[in-house]
């Protein structure tokens, strides 16, 4: 008969001073996975789970075993045949006989078996280990000890089953009392059981578990903007962080005062949320509703007084606001221009008005480069290039450097610059992450690229190129930001020129120009391979335009895209497959692929029709693709696929006769010329088979 | 309760706790922490338990008077304690109670602020407690000074005590809190924001302050050398308060902002190591326990 085992919950809540938000989660994710590493294979246990506030990190384990597992240790002893005395001493050392010791190998091992130790004495070794296993992203001391944690340690609650499990850490006593919401709670609750912590918790206003306090804040930021028309503005960031700022969340509505509402919507919203954490409310369509909602941590009597403060604190931050946007306002953007001198960009490249100098270059440059294909307003790309740095001397933007190019924007309306250059301005930093837009118009695309390309060539140039995960000047967003740029806006723009000439404007000798290009044009490509993979084009496919595709993108992509859509053809791969045979001939044989051959001299049938095939298909293809039409080029070209087979089938490329095959080299160098107008199939792996 | 009585109070409840109630110091300050008590009392073993009001200079918070948060010259009031009490917290709401701000009544909030003082090399770990959304109180635990790690930690504890008596008065301006007396903190405050920041923004000499600004560095320099930190301390806090007008006045770049604070750093590094020194006993006295 199996005895009846009796199983116990644990409990641990840590209960400090408050965290900040962000310190929590990560926390709370250690506190689990450390957790379950300290007690596998030490003692049976059921679920783990932890749930946590500013000031609580709380774990379970549910179905603790009342005894720890059973183990064998095995020590190593001296030799076999070893003096008496040494093996008695050994023997000894470990409570044995001599004769119990086991031979293996020519050694004599010790084997101790222990009972496992007792639930509360292993879960209290745990504690102390538990904590000091925990990461913060920053460390602090506060007592005698020098226990080094997030913040200072208040108290903490360990139970197993009905039994406390006694710890000391950083001179705070292990005990039942649970310790609720720091103002309005009570006396803290003396637990009996784990089974009662959340509603002892819950009783003291604090909900403990993250996702349930989540859902309680969105319903409840939900029916306080019902009155208002409007939304609470679903910012994830905002809402992550509330949950971990408040241990009982209560949103307080408050209004905006119409004489505010003048001010940037963009500066307004920030300063709700960046310095007092609160919700702008706002239309469906993300315009400003004259409202917020402030999430106030405890109850929801006697709120107005709560709102009263909200309202005269937003109005004083509010006030200070327009007191920066006043003093900006004073004088115009292009008044500010010369303290730009005294703003250093990078030490070993200059000041911000050295900076804007060459990104007014570059911007002139591409103007006039885009001038046949894709024109662009270049009196308005110059005014908007001169412009685009100058808010970075205003108060504002010194204030909230989120609303750099922003704000230039505002002021450069008010001063009267026009839409055109004023948008520029406003969008020069865009786009702002991965998924937000880029520049509207051409000409903001224009200014902003001018800018990405001298921030580029310039860390290049100076040596600041990112390596691993290390990318400080966030290089590998201001190229990704280039690539979406030209895409988006269809810019025939030749990069790799673009590249070179921003490296030539660099305040900073560059020993090898070619080979640094050249480098910051592969990081550039990297960029787009990867922004195309995510768009579920293959890693060889994407290989296979690589050359010259940075000469003119959004061409690069349409050959992307047609070889995409004729690769699930069904001759395609054996295709690849003879074109790659046709290229490794070319590069054992060692003969550049400019060759053309001439008709007369070839020999066979199948070098005919090879041949014959090959001038109509690419004379076709030719006229498909200068209209733009790259799939159905690519189509054409495909189609001489069984004279290529038919070739390689009957003919032998490197003959005796020199001359024939010369012409027989020149023939495959001609067909692999004509496939390159789209892609470079020797690039292309073929698909595994079936 | 009016402007006084908050500090009248906050010093009877401090004291109440064991602290020596200290007065101001007699130079021109950025913060409270720049007081002697706090500086010099954070860096050795000894206990420490001071409270006292400080007025501070902040040249570029100047708003010429018109708005009516904030401020070029204000008060701080100033709580230090080594080592640290146990529930520091929650004898910090009981002061606020003693004010008559009951934190059942208000949103009371622990926001993350560290505090990092680049001229003196000084850093510590904390909040800035929000009562309704205004920051009310500066609660640190003081971690390193003159970049060295502190041992025993201090506590410090700075209160906001316009923004306070705004909210006990209820009053929106600064300029309208009744002061005690029979005057407004307006009566006595206005005509000096106003003139304060024209001289912050526009008056100062920028020549006169520069040159200052490098003779009491040298200063300093010259006073450790005699191995009396205290009168060298005085430089630094000069030379700080120097520094904080040019700034507030555009004289500085962004560049020479840092080294500028590397300067009056280097200074306030020598004189806590001679502080330091000259107080820490030579020979560990026997352990006593």
């Amino acid at each position: 008969m199996a005895k009846k085992i009796k199983l116990n919950e644990f409990l641990l809540d840590i209960h400090t001073e408050p965290f900040p938000a962000r310190f929590v989660p990560p926390a709370l994710d250690q506190l689990k996975l450390n957790a379950a590493k300290w007690l596998a294979g030490k003692i049976d246990h059921g679920d783990i789970a932890v749930a946590g506030t500013l000031r609580h990190l709380i774990l379970t384990v549910k179905d603790v075993a009342a005894k720890g597992n059973d183990k064998t240790e095995r020590f190593k002893g001296p030799k076999v045949g070893a003096p008496a005395p040494a093996l008695e001493g050994f023997a000894r050392k470990y409570g044995l006989e001599p004769a119990a010791l086991i031979p293996e190998g020519g050694i004599l091992y010790a084997e101790v078996h222990s009972k496992g130790e007792s639930a509360s004495v292993l879960f209290s070794a745990m504690i102390p280990e538990l904590m000091k296993s925990l990461q913060f992203p920053k460390f602090m001391t506060w007592e005698e000890s020098g226990f080094k944690f997030g913040r200072p340690l208040r108290a903490i609650t360990a139970l197993l089953g009905d039994k406390i499990v006694a710890v000391t850490v950083a001179g705070v006593k292990s005990g039942r009392s649970v310790h609720g919401h720091p103002v309005l709670a009570k006396q803290p609750v003396s637990l009996k059981d784990p089974s009662k912590h959340a509603a002892a918790l819950r009783q003291s206003l604090v909900i403990a578990d993250p996702e349930e306090r989540r859902q309680y804040l969105l319903k409840a930021l939900e029916q306080a903007t019902k009155s208002t028309g409007g939304m609470a503005e679903p910012d994830e960031q905002l809402i992550d962080e509330t949950v971990f700022m408040v241990e009982h969340p209560v949103p307080v509505l408050g209004k905006l005062r119409d004489a505010h509402m003048v001010l940037p919507a963009e500066l307004l919203k920030l300063v709700m949320k960046k310095q007092l954490k609160f919700f702008p409310v706002v239309t469906k369509d993300g315009l400003l509703h004259p409202y917020f909602i402030g999430v106030r941590d405890g109850l929801s009597s006697g709120n107005e007084l709560v709102r009263e403060g909200y309202q005269r604190v937003l109005e004083a931050r509010f006030n200070d606001a327009a007191f920066f946007v006043g003093r900006d306002s004073a004088s115009t953007l292009e008044s500010k221009l010369p303290l730009l001198e005294r703003v250093t960009y990078q030490k070993a490249l200059g000041s911000m008005s050295q900076k804007a100098a060459r990104v007014e270059s570059l911007a002139a440059w591409i103007g006039e480069r885009l001038r046949q294909t894709a024109p662009v307003d270049e009196p308005a790309v110059m005014r908007a290039a001169k412009l685009v740095y100058a808010d970075l001397v205003t108060d504002v933007v010194k204030e909230f450097p989120e609303l750099q190019g922003h704000m230039g924007g505002v002021y450069a309306r008010k001063d009267g610059e026009g839409e055109k250059v004023s948008l520029a301005v406003e969008q020069f930093y865009y786009p702002v992450a991965a998924k937000s837009p880029a520049p509207a118009t051409a000409e903001g695309a224009v200014v902003s690229l001018a800018g990405k390309l001298d921030s580029l060539a310039g860390c290049f140039a100076a040596g600041m190129i990112p390596t691993g995960s290390a990318d400080p000047y966030a290089l590998r967003r201001q190229a990704l930001g280039l690539i979406r740029i030209v895409l988006e806006k269809q810019l025939p723009l030749d990069l790799d020129s673009a590249i070179a000439r921003a490296i030539s404007l660099q305040p900073v000798a560059v020993p090898e120009p070619a080979k640094l290009a050249a480098q910051l044009s592969d990081f550039v490509w990297g960029r787009a391979q990867s922004l195309f993979e995510e768009m579920n084009y293959a890693v060889d496919e994407v290989r296979s335009i690589r050359a010259g595709a940075l000469t003119n993108l959004p061409n690069a992509f349409q050959r992307l895209a047609a070889l995409h859509s004729v690769r699930s053809d069904p001759a395609f791969d054996s295709l690849a497959a003879a074109f790659k045979r046709a290229s490794n001939i070319l590069k054992q044989a060692k003969v550049d692929d400019g060759l053309s051959p001439e008709r007369a001299l070839l020999r066979d049938q199948a070098d005919y029709d090879l041949y014959d095939a090959l001038v109509a298909a690419e004379g076709a293809a030719n006229d498909r693709i200068v209209r733009g039409d790259f799939e159905g080029g690519l189509k054409t070209l495909v189609s001489v696929k069984p004279h290529l087979d038919a070739f390689f089938d009957t003919v032998m490329v490197m003959v005796e006769d020199e001359a024939l095959k010369r012409q027989r080299l020149a023939l495959l160098s001609k067909l692999v010329r004509a496939f390159r107008l789209v892609a470079d199939l020797s690039e292309i792996q073929a698909a595994a088979s079936a | 309760m009016t402007f006084q009585e908050i500090v009248l109070e906050l010093q009877n409840f401090w004291s109440k706790q064991g602290c020596a109630i200290v007065q101001p110091y007699d130079l021109e300050k950025g913060a409270g922490t720049f007081n002697p008590a706090t500086f010099f009392g954070a860096l050795t073993a000894a206990p420490a338990r001071f409270a006292y009001i400080e007025p501070c200079r902040r040249p570029t918070d100047g708003r010429y008077g018109e708005n009516p948060n904030r401020l070029g010259k204000y008060y701080q009031f100033q709580v230090i304690m080594k080592p640290v009490p146990a529930g520091i917290t929650d004898t910090y709401q009981k002061s606020l109670k003693a004010i008559g701000l009951d934190p059942k009544k208000h949103d009371l909030r622990w926001i993350e602020d560290d505090w990092e003082s680049p001229t003196l090399g000084a850093s510590g770990v904390g909040w800035e407690v929000w009562l309704d959304g205004m920051e009310i109180t500066q609660f640190t635990y003081f971690q390193q000074m003159g970049s060295m790690p502190l041992s025993p930690v201090s506590v410090e504890l700075t209160y906001g005590l316009e923004r306070i008596a705004m909210y006990l008065q209820n009053k929106n301006s600064v300029y309208d809190l009744d002061y005690g007396g029979g005057l407004t903190y307006g009566d006595l405050h206005k005509p000096q924001e106003r003139e304060l920041s024209r001289y912050s923004f526009e008056t100062a000499d920028v020549a006169l302050l520069s040159r200052h600004f490098n003779e009491w560095e040298a200063e300093g320099v010259r006073l450790a050398g005699f191995g009396d930190p205290i009168p060298a301390y005085d430089c630094v806090v000069r030379a700080s308060h120097l520094f904080n007008t040019l700034e507030a006045r555009g004289a500085i770049s962004v560049t020479e902002r840092a080294h500028y604070i590397g300067r009056i750093r280097n200074l306030a590094r020598k004189v806590m190591e001679l502080y330091i020194e000259k107080n820490t006993p030579k020979e560990p006295a026997v352990a006593s326990k």
